[in-house]
């Protein structure tokens, strides 16, 4: 198998602060990877640091081989790379159908100002095929023509991800997915992309704080701390691992969240 | 050599000093309501204006003392309208968007000099000069130095304005109310967590900067030759470039700012005269720049300083949790109720064409037309505004671009009107995509603002070259455009096949902007005002798509300029397009729908049809038994309600960024559509009953 992105010894650091310090991560093809830290670990840095949002202070990141270190947030979407949002982000406005329609056009290159004028720009009846499939997928057909404002929020995370598919991405990172779900639909959540995943056959970069989630959904984990990868490998074992234990699962054992008071 | 290039330098520098100190004062000013607020009051200007006309008027009409004059009008009128503003609007607007504030306070400096200029029974008269506040005071000089001689008035300046920026710097370090106004300044959460009222302590600050406006206003008002209320527009874009340089955060650099504007520009107005003696090209730039610098200077710090920029994401937290807006009323509209609203529509302009075709006389053909010609014009704002979202304040520029490129072709090349509008339009659309490219960095408020100064500058110094407004001296006699000529086509022959002309172009563009909005170009604009980093996410490219929406739209805006321009057989710059103009012009359709077709059609028909068919009480006269002769006698009303009843409908935008028409279409239109959606409902659950019966 090869690494789709290998990024390399990324640092950050904001006015003084070190956010991060020498991460490197390797996420191979078809894979399902996460990457776990207490509260200002540097996920989100990091993340942002993958995605373009920030310009890490050094380090490269490369895509399918290719050094994607300068290129702007779109231009990395464009390559392949799509996202789902901690906090939803969806188009308002907009009924489900036409995020995932958007994303298609975009993704395909079709639109142009004089195709526009004459009437080609509105959405094509492949294109709603093509559509209407992926919403099938995600188990969201029947919403197709709802508002994404009536939308709840694990159905919202659902569209964000059918919104990324659209645009064929051999990597797809998920920023928080469980966060503000409950325990069945993040399980529900948990499903669903793991079936369309067997189906498509993408990366996964998994970024999280809920431990059963990662335990269940990853395969290789890494772990952040202080800015710095304190431990990776299978996800298993990592977890097992004893810096980690300390560092962000303090003495519990994984599953005893539950017995707390 | 060297000697008198330093004297000259002092001399510059004693010379920016009083304009400085006043510039100082306003940026202060501006902002203190900025950081206690969040407004970004462009209504800054109008207050400063209706400070200095009150004084005037109390001065010369009323011959009161200087005293009570100053009083009245900016110890009494000017906290006063601040105060009612931040009462009756801002307060309660503390959530609403950067963006929605400034088109309210956009919409306030329209209607507010309309509206004391009709309750005062104000008008500028030329040839009456405003005095200052100290008796004799553009006549008596003081030379302290011995190479630059101050007259009273600025010395009057210079004392007063660092007297309030005294009492301002004593007020906050001496006083409780001052310490809490400056915890709000710094962060107004905090402040409101440690249990002070930050709405007291925003009244407060409102009621301050409006003085200082107030006394700016009447300080700079001996510098003017008549009291106009645009000229006092271009003291919002000097408060502005203070505030900028402060980054709007820091009233210490707000000052400074203020200062080095005034020094910046008495230096340049020495200097670059005498550059431009050795080199003749820069000679019109020397001539025109000067009025110009604020706008210059304003534009480039926008553009140039990457510190603004970051500054910008830390001005406005509560840009990312704008409320949606909301859908459409024609996205939820039952067929039903479309089909009867197109029935009423085709019946409707029947009846208006078959009057315009056949009974109006040639007055009202003119208006009818110059209504769907701004109709057109207008159809760019729906573009920029209503589909991209963002405010541009240059469409009027854009749109005088048009006009100017028919007359010149047509004046030197003789060309075909017709095609020089198109080249006039292919023009505008590339000055607007060069435009777009430097300030879409910034966005949002500063993007507004930008476009703003570019308007000045465009007022201020384009107009005035020989190859766009045909130099000043053309602009008295008139950029005559003359009607095309189409093939046997003559549409000069009559107003009514102009009119034909005017409509053919308008469903043109009408259908190309639908055409836009429901394409790849409208979806993808959508896409980025509903969550910028998740279109960005999907690559689209906000730069791009926001270039193309400039384009466009200032391709609109050209080839309505030049339709008006020949239309009115002159570019008639001053009359049509002027920076004051396009700002009516957004807040006109904003107020109405800036969203929708529909909506630009209205806001046309408002700006033209309302004054003579509304204010003039013409639409009486086609009831039964109403003639001219028994009016009632109210009528006419003065035409200028009309920027005061628009301006202040924009207030409504916070709450209803859809517009008012659009918002009354849906409200009116609900309770039929929920009947007729209720009966398909009905009618389904009986078919299947009925089905469920057969089986």
């Amino acid at each position: 198998m090869t690494a789709i992105l290998e990024s390399s010894r990324i640092a950050k650091s904001f006015s003084g602060i070190q956010a991060l310090t020498d991460v490197s991560i390797d996420v191979m093809e078809g894979e399902r990877v996460g990457l776990i830290g207490p509260n200002g670990a540097g996920k989100t840095t990091f993340f942002n640091c993958l995605l373009g949002v920030l310009t890490p202070d050094t380090g490269t990141v490369r895509f399918h081989d290719r050094d994607i270190s300068e290129l702007p947030v779109h231009k990395r979407a464009q390559a392949g790379i799509g996202r789902t949002f901690q906090r939803i982000e969806l188009f308002s406005d907009t009924t489900v159908r036409e995020h995932l329609l958007i994303a298609e056009r975009v993704h395909n290159e079709r639109g142009s100002f004089w195709k526009d004028l004459i009437g080609r720009g509105r959405p094509q009846a492949d294109e709603i095929d093509r559509c209407d499939a992926v919403l099938e997928l995600l188990g969201l057909a029947e919403l197709g023509d709802e508002p994404v404002e009536a939308l709840s929020l694990g159905q919202g995370r659902l569209v964000e991800v059918g919104r990324a598919l659209m645009t064929e991405p051999s990597l797809l990172l998920l920023d928080e997915p469980s966060s503000g779900l409950d325990r069945e639909e993040t399980a529900a959540l948990a499903t669903t992309l793991r079936e369309i995943q067997a189906e498509k056959g993408f990366a996964i970069l998994l970024v999280e704080h809920d431990v059963d989630l990662v335990a269940d959904f990853t395969e290789r984990l890494y772990v952040l701390d202080f800015g710095s990868l304190i431990a990776e490998g299978p996800t298993a074992e990592t977890l097992q691992h004893p810096a980690v234990r300390t560092a962000y699962l303090g003495t519990l054992e994984v599953g005893d969240q539950e017995a707390m008071p | 050599m060297l000697a008198s290039f330093g004297e000259d330098f002092f001399r510059a520098l004693l010379q920016g000093t009083p304009p400085g100190t006043v510039y100082a004062l306003i940026g202060l000013g501006f902002v203190l309501t900025y950081k206690t607020s969040g407004v970004f009051n462009l209504a800054f200007g109008a207050q400063a204006y209706i400070s200095a006309a009150m004084f005037f008027k109390a001065r010369q009409d009323w011959e009161w003392g200087i005293v009570p004059a100053l009083i009245l009008s900016v110890f009494v009128l000017a906290p006063l309208i601040g105060l009612t503003l931040e009462r009756l609007i801002f307060r309660n607007l503390r959530t609403a968007s950067a963006v929605s504030k400034l088109v309210i306070a956009i919409g306030l400096s329209v209607a507010l000099p309309a509206l004391f200029e009709l309750l005062a029974n104000y008008k500028p008269v030329a040839g009456r000069p405003p005095t200052g506040i100290v008796p004799d005071g553009g006549s008596v000089f003081y030379d302290p130095f011995g190479i630059y001689p101050f007259s009273r008035d600025e010395l009057a300046q210079i004392i007063v304005a660092v007297a309030a920026m005294l009492l301002l710097g004593a007020l906050f370090r001496l006083t409780a109310a001052g310490l809490a106004m400056r915890g709000v300044v710094e962060s107004p959460r905090m402040t409101e967590l440690a249990g002070i009222p930050a709405d007291r302590i925003s009244a407060l600050a409102w009621a301050i900067s409006s003085m200082f406006a107030g006394m700016a206003g009447v300080l700079i008002a001996p510098r003017l030759n008549t009291l106009i209320s645009t000229d006092f527009l271009t003291l919002v874009i000097i408060a502005m470039a203070a505030a900028a340089v402060g980054r709007l955060v820091s009233l210490p650099r707000a000052l400074v700012g203020g200062m080095a504007l005034g020094w910046f520009i008495a230096l340049f107005n020495t200097f670059l005269p005498r550059w431009s003696d050795d080199y003749t090209w820069l000679k019109p730039f020397q001539e025109n720049l000067t009025p110009s610098l604020p706008f210059v200077v304003l534009f480039g710090i926008l553009v140039f300083w990457p510190a603004i920029r970051r500054s910008i994401d830390a001005a406005d937290p509560l840009a990312g949790v704008d409320p949606p807006p909301p859908a459409l009323a024609s996205a939820t509209r039952h067929p039903l109720l479309t089909l009867q609203t197109r029935a009423f529509g085709v019946v409707f302009f029947s009846f208006i064409g078959w009057v315009a075709f056949t009974q109006a006389d040639v007055r009202w053909v003119s208006l009818l037309t110059q209504a769907v010609i701004l109709a057109t014009i207008y159809l760019s704002i729906t573009v920029i505004t209503g589909f991209a979202g963002q405010i541009s304040l240059c469409q009027g520029a854009f749109a005088a671009i048009g006009g100017f490129t028919v007359f010149q072709m047509a004046d030197r090349y003789e060309m075909s009107v017709l095609l020089a509008a198109l080249i006039g339009a292919l023009i505008a659309a590339l000055v607007g995509a060069l435009l777009s490219l430097p300030v879409l960095r910034i966005g949002g408020v500063w993007l507004a603002i930008a476009t703003l100064a570019f308007a000045f500058f465009f007022d201020a110094v384009m107009v005035k070259f020989s190859w766009v407004g045909g130099g000043s001296t053309a602009l008295l006699t008139g950029t005559r455009v003359p009607r095309p000529v189409l093939g046997p086509l003559d549409f000069g022959a009559s107003d009514r096949s102009f009119l034909a002309l005017a409509i053919v172009v308008f469903v043109i563009v009408a259908v190309g902007v639908i055409q836009l909005r429901e394409g790849t170009i409208g979806r993808t604009l959508r896409a980025l005002r509903g969550s910028e980093v998740a279109a960005e996410s999907i690559g689209i490219s906000p730069a791009r798509a926001r270039i193309i929406a400039f384009a466009v739209s200032a391709f609109i805006a050209g080839l309505g300029g030049a339709m008006l321009a020949m239309q009115q057989k002159d570019v008639n710059y001053g009359q049509n397009f002027t920076p004051f103009a396009a700002m009516f012009w957004l807040v006109l359709v904003v107020s109405l729908s800036a969203r929708t077709v529909e909506g630009a059609a209205q806001a046309g028909a408002a700006f033209v049809l309302f004054a003579p068919v509304i204010l003039d009480g013409t639409f009486l006269t086609w009831l039964p038994f109403i003639t001219e002769d028994n009016l009632p006698g109210f009528f006419p009303i003065p035409g200028k309600w009309r920027f005061v009843l628009f301006g202040l409908t924009a207030i409504q935008f916070a709450r209803h960024p859809e517009g008012m028409v659009e918002f009354g279409k849906r409200r009116a239109t609900r309770k039929r559509n929920e009947r007729y959606y209720a009966r398909d409902a009905e009618r389904a659950a009986q078919a299947a009953a009925e089905a469920g019966m057969a089986t």
